[in-house]
């Protein structure tokens, strides 16, 4: 078992942005699947802590997240999931946060979001990346393995209930929710899946999304929801939004989004909200990191299309 | 992006770029210009979604980013925005289309309590792009007053574009490309409406392309591309292709083709492999100096 040293030794490396070895991922997710079996599904989470919301392998925000937010473990974190896919360094931002999470277990929550998946990851860039900086899928093996042992929600102080997608027709409650068996690839259909694809709607009631697969839920659900479980919020991710955060379905529900300018052209900012001792909320705003070294996602050079 | 073109290859066509940091150019009495910004704030969200009379917008749409081709002698100006595209697609409103996972789904919410909804998330529009002439300079920024604009009528013709032409490989004084609006529709495919341009010597040129893929369901292609020769002073007239494309996978997978994704994410290179399902060639008559 890699000591301490060794893992600050990786974070160290992973801080700048430069990959771990196969063999380091695959103790480091072993050490991971071991700390993260013992958690619930609804893992308590204590005040003070940093929600964010998705990141999607845009490494140098995630930096730029902890030098907005207080680099970890002096800030405590929980992360609402998409770690993965979409940016230029899912491997370095999934490596990082599993690391962090493995060195300070109290004081960083990872939960799962709908692109921690085999599936999913498969088609919207992990999987690739995973091939093109390790040469075969072991990295990517060992990673989505490991998705299937993180925590589904978390709950703060017994009040803010955080996840990454949203509400579910088959559980009323918390304790619905603990009584989930959730250490599986993501299903197509079920509670397990709504926790982590569903969206707020400005229809009331639940909505059936025209893809004919999936939920939305409207302010009388959230609100009930709220009121049964002795909640004062529900936070969670999964969307894009201009500002970063979004209040809805009169305050029952805010969207935290975390990562700036997605895609690297949307233009947009992100956020993270600071809930302190006291459980006052406050929202940190920031732009993408200075330092970007990606290339723009948008065709610089002049193509005789036709 | 627009390219770093020779002075001397600029000043020879008769060219100049824009000022003050437009992306763009002035060449034989046209001004043609892209601009840019960040996807709608949460405000213009509601705002737009009242004026479409809707409560879904694709999730990355980009209000301001344009192709503005105006004809300065006429006042004639074609152009392209996110707005009268989504304009399109809510008029078009086309019925939902199912996704794979739609076959094992099972309705868990009580019905009492359940409202299906049925926009075309797809975003399918039929757009070709917008044109008006602009009666005056002073009507240019007041778009409220639609008196002093004149609409401009596309006529069917047999002409085609002159692909031929355009393969010559003549400088490109200007190129840029703008997407419009984009979803990713909850990881299920993409829908994407971009726009790009160029510019030669001889000519411009531009492609507005929607492109959509329902993974495992369908791909949708709908082109509309437009070509202006310079120097025909007498009859100055643009070329309008529509090219519909559209097939689904069961389809696709029937002729042979792979169904792999990977295979279908670009599709410059894959359009041959949709089998047309409209076409059309229109022309425009710049109307005479006003």
């Amino acid at each position: 078992m890699p000591s301490n040293g060794d893992l600050d030794r990786q974070i160290e490396q992973l801080m700048e942005c430069k990959p771990l070895s196969e063999a380091d991922v695959r103790t480091l997710c072993d050490q991971a699947r071991a700390i993260l079996v013992e958690e619930y599904n609804v893992q308590p989470v204590k005040c003070p802590v940093t929600v964010c919301g998705d990141i999607h392998g845009q490494f140098y925000d995630l930096i730029e997240l902890f030098r907005i937010g207080g680099n970890a473990p002096d800030t405590n974190y929980l992360f609402m999931g998409d770690y993965v896919d979409r940016g230029y360094y899912s491997v370095e931002t999934v490596s990082l946060l599993v690391a962090l999470k493995v060195r300070y277990r109290d004081r960083l929550t990872i939960l799962r979001g709908n692109h921690e998946s085999r599936q999913i990851t498969q088609v919207y860039g992990f999987y690739d990346e995973c091939l093109r900086k390790y040469g075969n899928a072991n990295v990517w093996k060992y990673f989505t393995d490991l998705f299937d042992y993180l925590p589904l929600t978390a709950l703060i102080e017994s009040q803010v209930f955080c996840l990454h997608g949203g509400l579910s027709p088959s559980l009323d409650t918390l304790d619905n929710i603990r009584s989930l068996d959730r250490i599986q690839e993501v299903p197509h259909e079920g509670p397990m899946c709504d926790l982590l694809w569903s969206d707020p709607d400005d229809r009331c009631g639940w909505g059936i999304s025209p893809r004919g697969a999936g939920y939305t839920f409207g302010q009388d659900i959230a609100a009930q929801f709220n009121h049964n479980n002795g909640l004062s919020l529900i936070s969670r991710a999964h969307q894009l939004v201009m500002e970063g955060f979004n209040w809805c379905q009169d305050k029952n529900v805010v969207t935290v989004f975390s990562a700036p300018n997605y895609c690297y052209r949307c233009g947009n900012m992100a956020a993270i909200l600071e809930i302190g001792e006291n459980m006052e909320q406050n929202f940190l705003q920031f732009d993408p990191a200075p330092r970007q070294v990606e290339p723009d996602t948008t065709r610089k050079t002049p193509d005789y299309f036709l | 992006m627009e390219t770093v073109v020779d002075k001397d290859v600029l000043k020879s066509s008769g060219a100049e770029l824009l000022p003050d940091g437009r992306r763009g150019l002035r060449i034989h009495d046209w001004e043609i210009e892209t601009l840019r910004g960040t996807i709608l704030t949460s405000l213009a969200v509601e705002e737009w979604e009242k004026k479409l009379k809707t409560s879904h917008l694709p999730e990355m749409v980009f209000g301001e980013n344009a192709l503005v081709l105006k004809h300065l002698g006429s006042n004639t100006k074609i152009h392209f925005n996110a707005f009268d595209a989504l304009a399109g697609w809510k008029q078009e409103g086309l019925p939902p289309v199912e996704v794979p996972a739609a076959a094992q789904w099972k309705f868990r919410s009580k019905p009492s309590q359940q409202v299906i909804l049925d926009y075309d998330y797809t975003f399918t529009t039929p757009y070709c792009g917008s044109e008006v002439v602009e009666k005056d300079k002073e009507t240019v920024e007041a778009k409220a007053n639609p008196k002093g604009e004149a609409t401009l009528q596309w006529e069917n013709c047999e002409d085609q574009i002159d692909l031929a032409a355009l393969s010559l490989k003549e400088p490109i004084l200007f190129y840029d490309e703008v997407v419009l609006y984009e979803d990713e529709l909850a990881d299920n495919g993409v829908s994407l409406l971009t726009v790009k341009v160029r510019v030669m010597p001889s000519s411009w040129f531009l492609l507005l392309r929607f492109w959509l893929r329902v993974d495992g369901v369908l791909m949708r292609l709908r082109e509309t591309r437009m070509h202006y020769r310079f120097g025909e002073d007498e009859a100055p007239t643009v070329l309008r292709e529509n090219c519909w494309r559209e097939a689904t996978f069961q389809s696709l997978s029937a002729k042979g083709y792979p169904v792999d994704l990977a295979v279908w994410s670009d599709p410059s290179s894959i359009s041959q492999r949709l089998p047309v399902i409209k076409h059309t060639t229109q022309k425009l008559k710049i109307p005479s100096k006003v």
